[in-house]
């Protein structure tokens, strides 16, 4: 029997940075419902020691959650010398969005770089489909 | 034969210097163009479409819904144009003056404030031929030029060699980053990275301009002292400096104040002077700005009303989205569904959408009315303004039967 299976599966707190990214842009450009551009923009980029406490290999699903939204994404590790446990990394595209704060304290101006979320293993659920 | 040169509108440094081949009325093969630049030329499917509520249809039966929804509406929104060319933009104008319309684009939520300043006169700013001709020292604070202008290192930053630039970067220039990641920029900058915490910045500045001052630079993070001053010192021995202000920095500033003390300090401390250059990224977000602001003082988020103009936060796209002032939107050349939060987006589908837009986009899908105009540049002529202000005319590559997002605009109006 799988004893681990009953055991909640490792969570972990992140803020998550938004970038942008040439490959992206290009895939975007070429085809924006295409394979490539999910490939490139439904992805987080974490620190690898959060990775390994999350029990995940890269390339797997992991569920960023916080009281906005929540989106099923693939995990991998960044190539960062420098290490940033807790802090991740993400092309801006509309899974990114679905976690931005609503809160605009009336400015107009939306908090998409300082996203807070949680992040579990998805266990193998697919990325998130846009849809509205 | 004399060569045929083009204009990318794949990013706000409009390269002028792009050849083509065609085939069978579309782009085989472009030269010149980085990644994103091919990308974007080739992009041009060359045939006009038509939706109303997501069936295909002519021109005229959905220019004449799209006039109808806009007209029936008390407060249309119009939103985007930062793809368009400057004609269209003046046009749309045209259309929120006729319709009383709140009209937004997206410097709304990234360069708009900064913007603003730059046409107030609140810093010197500079052409990018003069980067490319004088500039010994490029900072890139928040900014991945590698990334977002592909070409801007090459062309005008760092590598080109200028007038007065002739022994080129590696004994005449210097390129710093300053960023929260190691970015591609960051990577070519070398030892000039420097890696400032998440929301850092402003005291950053502070430390800088402390640092420029003859002072300690300190923050509470702890930088190291010793590194800051070797930055300010090689900002005070500049001759030309520039800084490059991307968007990533503005969503880490609560204010623009420090950054125009920092301005300030280093055009008094510094040996040369310091510029500041926006590093917008559609390829005429500044055209929408410098075109409003003629118009009307603003250079985004205004309402007009009878003659008046109002502007505000209220305006915004966001701030009139979620209070639900708005009860149809015309969207032009921008994907909101795809670049806006969620919560706002919801809002967005509860009205009327009409959609201008070369390509099919989430927004597009959802919209009653949807109208695929041509690619600037490729499909469709006319004029933007560079990052830098200077205007740049351009041709299509080949005659497209594509109308332009000015065309669809003046038939709009004339559909009323
Ligand atoms: S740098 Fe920008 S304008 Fe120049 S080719 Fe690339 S995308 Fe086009």
């Amino acid at each position: 029997m799988d004893f681990g299976s009953f055991l909640s599966a490792p969570e972990l707190k992140l803020k998550i940075v938004t970038y942008r990214d040439i490959f992206q842009n290009k895939a975007l450009i070429e085809d924006r419902f295409g394979e490539e551009y999910i490939a490139k923009s439904a992805l987080i980029k974490l620190d690898s020691v959060d990775l390994k406490n999350l029990s995940l290999k890269k390339g797997e699903t992991v569920i960023l959650k916080n009281s906005f939204g929540k989106v099923v994404v693939k995990a991998e590790a960044s190539d960062s010398e420098t290490p940033h446990r807790g802090i991740a990394y993400m092309p801006n595209s509309p899974w990114s969005n679905r976690l931005v704060s609503t809160e605009t304290g009336g400015t107009g101006v939306p908090r998409f770089k300082e996203i807070e979320a949680t992040v579990v293993s998805a266990k193998g659920e697919k990325i998130t489909e846009l849809e509205f | 034969m004399e060569k045929e040169y083009y204009v990318c509108t794949g990013c706000g440094l409009l390269c002028e210097d792009i050849e083509t081949e065609l085939e069978k009325r579309a782009i085989s093969k472009v030269y010149t163009a980085c990644r994103v630049g091919v990308a974007h030329m080739k992009e041009n499917p060359g045939t006009a479409k038509f939706w109303v509520e997501g069936k295909n249809t002519d021109e005229a039966t959905a220019i004449g819904k799209a006039a109808a929804l806009l007209k029936a509406a008390k407060n249309p929104l119009i939103f985007g144009l930062d793809n368009s060319t400057n004609e269209a933009q003046k046009k749309a104008i045209e259309l929120a003056k006729k319709l009383n319309a709140t009209l937004d684009d997206s410097s709304s939520f990234s360069f708009g404030p900064l913007m603003a300043a730059l046409l107030q006169k609140k810093f010197k700013t500079c052409s990018l031929d003069e980067v490319r001709d004088k500039a010994d020292v490029s900072v890139f604070w928040g900014a991945d030029p590698s990334d977002s202008h592909p070409r801007q290192l090459s062309k005008f930053a760092y590598f080109p060699r200028g007038k007065e630039k002739q022994r080129g970067w590696e004994e005449e220039r210097t390129a710093i980053a300053i960023d929260i990641r190691k970015t591609h920029t960051a990577k070519i900058c070398g030892n000039e990275f420097y890696q400032v915490p998440l929301g850092g910045d402003a005291e950053f500045m502070e430390a800088l301009i402390a640092g420029l001052s003859g002072k300690l630079p300190k923050t509470s993070y702890k930088y190291p002292p010793k590194k800051l001053l070797e930055l300010a010192n090689l900002l005070k021995a500049a001759k030309f400096g520039v800084i490059f202000i991307g968007q990533d920095l503005l969503y880490s500033l609560e204010t623009l104040a420090p950054l125009f003390r920092l301005m300030d300090t280093l055009n008094e401390k510094a040996k040369g002077d310091f510029f500041l250059i926006p590093l917008l990224e559609a390829y005429n977000m500044r055209g929408f700005n410098e075109n409003l602001f003629e118009e009307t003082g603003f250079v985004n988020r205004v309402k007009f009303e009878a003659g008046s103009v109002k502007h505000g936060p209220e305006y915004s796209v966001v701030e009139s989205l979620k209070a639900k002032a708005v009860d149809a939107a015309l969207i032009i050349g921008s994907d909101p569904l795809a670049n806006l939060p969620y919560s706002i987006i919801k809002e967005l589908l509860e009205i009327p959408l009409i959609t201008i837009d070369p390509c099919e986009t989430l927004t597009s899908k959802k919209a009653q009315v949807s109208i695929r105009s041509g690619v600037s540049g490729v499909e469709a002529g006319g004029s933007a303004l560079r990052i830098d202000g200077v205007r740049v005319a351009f041709k299509p590559v080949f005659e497209s039967k594509c109308p332009s997002d000015e065309e669809i605009l003046f038939k709009i109006m004339e559909a009323f």
